[in-house]
């Protein structure tokens, strides 16, 4: 007989699900934003200014785990901030709309023209990142896991070349490419590092060669070393992210070295289990557009089990969740996770 | 731990241009059956910014006081859901301090010329006519007002329709005529109102 996990804090939590470590209960984790603008209201931290200013990004993200109940707290929002300082062009929107890259006004179109600025770390969109997580650090450290986030350098392909101009190259020029890549690498680990010096638990890597536009093919190709490099040289949990349908990229990503894969709702709970094989845990993997934006907590409650019967290792949204998401959706996932443990609890 | 949600929440203003952009929600409680017109915004006057919405709820469509702040029912019981979120989205467009009144059944329909009316046949049940012989639109007109209301078109008379409470409901009815014209249109504002907010990954945005 096992013996009984002894109650974990939130973070202890997260941190064993992230090393597939023995649980006292299934982590609800967001590598991703919960922010929506009813908990902007509630905490006075509106975008455009909770992407741009340390206070109030770090009271945003907060309430992930104060008022939603999510074990962990997940202060980058967006997934635009090192692509402000490496130069692009934003746009900001409003406190109900996310920003976003100019991608049709991008600022580079050759592997030459890449610079990664001096100030990178210091811009103001990555420096209220970096004191955002200081600030978390020092108020919830000890109870919560915090998330940081650092985007992968397909992602900044797209951002700074243009998502046509990038996956031309893509075809025509495989070597110029995997230098492009190799280029804006190092953005993703100063970033990822800085974000470590402040205090971040784990980095959420958003990379997104997503299962619409890329093969698993591709990811092998282009991908899966980079990833594999960048769990060398980030020394904590490192969760990758990708949207879209990618069962298919899966094992490759399972032998990076990563901690976790964060998982669209395109890929089902079992079957994603079965193409990890156990090398990389999984967190995922509630619908947003149709089950958290437009449904109830039934629906919530329903695929949070289907996670939790699979044996994901954490559960939470897919991905960045719609901003008008209503919330007693959003505090379903935590409350159907105890719900799920507290039925299977032994009777003594 | 963990704030307290007043119910479920069935429509969003995510900003209200009238009060600094604060969102305001219609939360469902189903007991005693009401909505709630609520806010979180803790700024100065965000209480009476809810509360006058919930008059323009009453004064638009119908409906009443149902208790606490901001609490609002229909007479009937039923929830009409959907007709309860356009009834919000309404009130919401009605600026703090202006008059808000029932509107008459009846519209100027510019694709045909045409004056469309409805007129009450009791029992909840509501006939559409115009003042000419275009058919085609009081059908049309109709099937929008079952679409925005939640109506039952009525069995062998295209122009009738009926709420399933079987009590009338004349200010939802004037309320709905006008955007019942253009379906298309209200369609359209709700799927762009859902979309905004999501966030694409970057190569699925525009």
């Amino acid at each position: 007989m096992t013996e009984p996990i002894p109650s974990m804090t939130s973070r202890e939590r997260v941190l064993a699900a992230l090393a597939r470590r023995p649980v006292d209960r299934t982590p609800a984790c967001n590598p991703t934003s919960v922010a929506t603008v009813e908990l902007m209201d509630l905490v006075e931290a509106h975008f455009p200014a909770a992407n741009r200013e340390a206070e109030a990004m770090a009271r945003l993200a907060a309430t992930g785990y104060t008022e939603l109940g999510f074990d962990s707290i997940m202060p980058v929002f967006s997934i635009i901030q090192e692509s402000s300082a490496l130069g692009c062009k934003m746009q900001w929107e409003q406190k109900d709309n996310w920003p976003t890259v100019r991608m049709r006004e991008p600022i580079w179109q050759d592997a030459d023209d890449i610079v990664i600025p001096n100030d990178l770390l210091t811009h103001p969109d990555t420096a209220c990142v970096i004191e955002a997580i200081r600030i978390l650090r020092r108020e919830y450290g000890d109870e919560a896991a915090i998330i940081g986030k650092t985007m992968g350098p397909w992602s900044l392909g797209y951002h700074c070349f243009g998502v046509e101009p990038f996956l031309l190259l893509s075809l025509d020029d495989p070597g110029r490419t995997k230098l492009v890549l190799d280029r804006l690498k190092e953005a993703t680990v100063q970033f990822g590092l800085a974000q470590i010096d402040a205090g971040a638990d784990a980095l959420t890597l958003p990379d997104h060669a997503t299962g619409d536009l890329v093969s698993g093919e591709y990811y092998e190709r282009y991908l899966k070393e980079l990833h594999a490099e960048f769990a060398e040289r980030l020394p904590i949990p490192l969760i990758l992210h990708i949207c879209g349908r990618t069962v298919d990229r899966m094992p490759f990503i399972a032998e990076t070295g990563m901690a976790a894969f964060h998982y669209d709702s395109k890929n089902k709970p079992r079957e994603s289990m079965d193409a990890v094989s156990g090398g990389i845990a999984l967190v995922g993997n509630i619908n947003n557009p149709e089950t958290l934006f437009a449904r109830g907590p039934e629906e919530v409650r329903a695929e949070v089990f289907a996670n939790l019967d699979a044996g994901v290792q954490m559960v939470g949204p897919e991905c960045a969740v719609p901003l008008q998401a209503p919330l007693e959706n959003l505090m379903e996932i935590p409350r159907a996770v105890r719900d799920w443990t507290a039925a299977r609890a032994p009777v003594h | 731990m963990g704030i307290a949600v007043p119910g479920r929440r069935v429509e969003l203003l995510s900003m209200d241009p009238h009060f600094h952009d604060i969102t305001v929600a219609l939360y469902w409680r189903p007991g005693p059956a009401s909505y709630l017109v609520h806010s979180f915004s803790g700024l100065s006057g965000a209480d009476g910014r809810v509360a006058g919405i919930a008059a323009a709820m009453r004064a638009l469509g119908g409906m009443e006081a149902a208790g606490a702040p901001g609490a609002v029912r229909f007479s009937c019981g039923d929830p009409h859901t959907l007709a309860a979120r356009r009834l919000f989205v309404e009130a919401c467009k009605i600026a703090p301090g202006a008059a808000a009144a029932p509107r008459p059944m009846q519209a100027e329909d510019k694709k045909s010329g045409r004056t469309i009316r409805a007129a009450s046949l009791g029992g909840g049940r509501y006939r559409v006519s115009s003042d000419g012989s275009d058919t085609r639109r009081v059908l049309a007109v109709a099937r929008g007002l079952a679409r925005l209301a939640e109506m039952r078109a009525v069995e062998g008379a295209g122009d009738e329709v009926e709420f399933a409470c079987g009590r009338a409901h004349d200010p939802l009815i004037g309320l709905l005529m006008v955007r019942a014209l253009n379906l298309r249109a209200v369609m359209r504002e709700i799927e762009m109102q859902a979309a905004r907010g999501v966030l694409a990954a970057p190569s699925a945005q525009n």
